[in-house]
């Protein structure tokens, strides 16, 4: 059995060469990390709520409760799979298939170090927005299939919202492209040398966290799921692992949306001393943590606010931010 | 295509593929393993208690479609910057008119929505 294994892999060695190896370690590793990831966000989501809310969170299960993911997860994968009978089957079961398989996808790309980025594409930055998108087509198959008022209606919500933040998140991280002349996130990395681009484009960081909050569906723009009113949004009628994946999905998409923002303003793995991929988790860490620090601390927008917000403000704010940038690039160069 | 491309989108396909399996397989495991309830009841969608009235497949008003619209007029082409920009500083000014000009034109489109009060709810 063993032999085979060796076997195969000599002649994978032998067709692709080293990149066979960087292709089976960087998966390996990047599957690691999604669950190690997931795992860690739902705990530090809790763990965080519990104390801005005067509680202390999950406790018992491990030191601190950081084993209460795990113990859920199993719970998780022992519920029922349920699909309600007036749904659309075939949508309704790949619909959180869809929305899991492309969030590995951005793991090629994400420059975690100076070395230590699995492949360093010329369109890279485009890539993690193109397969982003995908989340938009998923969620409102799934909350189509459902035949569920509340799932339809929040499907409906995400898409309109998705749209409108898709475009000050697309206009500011180009604001970004134009000083760096590349798609590729180690160049741009690499353009930051000395300044953070956040120092130099503060308008943009802002109006891309602002966008990639509501581009993953998380308080005050929470609408598509909003629990008071549409008992889960999109997701209502999906039982067990398959809301497992969605919630999976979610959490890296959180760590995907940090990563891209840590490389775009805030310099990557480099730091004041001592560059390096700690630096890189520390800022995308702490970049979640305000994240979490939003959500437990403001409340939902009104769904005319939410559109209005996008459409009047920050669309027209990032347009004039490119076009100054392009001017200004100009004058200085 | 240069080899190097090549690979650059076997990368990208494995990942792909992989994220594939990595979605199917907790979701086999979940249906061989759990229980199975019985009634008909739990079949139905939920509707917070009550009996579902109706189904969802209905026709409504989805006052969203005209920013999907401006969405269309707006996001598409401004993929199309992309390119430009990496590029953006071999010519002396021409290509800050040629933005400019392009993003003048599509910002009409918010202009436009606005002026027809698609923004007033």
């Amino acid at each position: 059995m063993l032999n085979i294994f060796s076997e195969a892999w000599q002649a994978l060695l032998n067709f692709f060469g080293p990149l066979a190896l960087v292709l089976v370690v960087g998966l390996v590793v990047a599957l690691t990390y999604v669950q190690i990831n997931a795992l860690f966000l739902v705990w530090l989501e809790r763990k965080v709520a519990g104390h801005i809310q005067l509680r202390i969170g999950p406790k018992e299960v491990g030191p601190f409760g950081v084993l209460q993911t795990i113990v859920d997860g199993v719970k998780l994968l022992s519920k029922e799979l349920i699909t309600p009978r007036p749904a659309s089957w075939l949508l309704f079961v790949l619909s959180p298939i869809l929305v899991f398989m492309p969030v590995l996808v951005p793991f090629v790309v994400l420059p975690f170090g100076e070395n230590l980025q699995i492949r360093d594409l010329n369109v890279g930055l485009m890539l993690i927005f193109a397969f982003a998108g995908l989340n938009v087509l998923a969620i409102l198959m799934g909350g189509w299939a459902s035949n569920n008022k509340y799932a339809l209606l929040g499907a409906v919500r995400s898409v309109a919202q998705n749209v409108a933040y898709e475009i000050p998140l697309l206009l500011s991280a180009m604001s970004v492209v134009i000083m760096a002349n590349s798609l590729s996130l180690r160049a741009i990395v690499e353009a930051q040398q000395g300044l953070w681009f956040v120092f130099v484009q503060p308008v943009a960081a802002v109006l891309y966290l602002v966008g990639a909050t509501a581009e993953t569906n998380r308080a005050p723009f929470d609408i598509p799921e909003a629990e008071s009113e549409l008992v889960a949004g999109f997701h209502t009628e999906y039982s067990g692992m398959r809301f497992g994946l969605f919630f999976l999905a979610e959490y890296t998409n959180m760590f995907i949306v940090a990563s891209v923002a840590t490389t775009l303003f805030f310099g990557g793995w480099r730091g004041p001393i001592a560059d390096g991929p700690w630096w890189f988790l520390a800022k995308v860490y702490l970049l979640i943590f305000g994240v979490i620090w939003v959500r437990w601390t403001f409340p939902r927008l009104r769904f005319d606010q939410l559109m209005n917000l996008a459409w009047k403000y920050l669309i027209p704010i990032a347009l004039v931010n490119l076009l100054a940038t392009a001017l200004i690039l100009k004058l200085v160069r | 295509m240069p080899p190097h491309l090549l690979s650059d989108y076997l990368f990208v396909l494995v990942f792909l593929l992989v994220g594939l399996v990595f979605a199917i397989a907790p979701v086999l495991l979940a249906a061989i393993i759990t229980p199975r309830g019985v009634g008909l009841k739990r079949l139905t969608t939920y509707e917070s208690g009550m009996a579902p009235i109706g189904q969802a497949w209905i026709q409504f008003g989805v006052s969203y479609y005209l920013f999907a619209l401006i969405f269309l007029a707006f996001d598409v082409d401004v993929l199309y910057l992309f390119p430009v920009l990496v590029a953006y500083g071999s010519f002396p000014w021409r290509d800050l008119v040629g933005i400019a000009l392009f993003v003048g034109i599509l910002s009409l489109a918010i202009v436009y929505a606005w002026c027809k009060g698609v923004f007033e709810w």
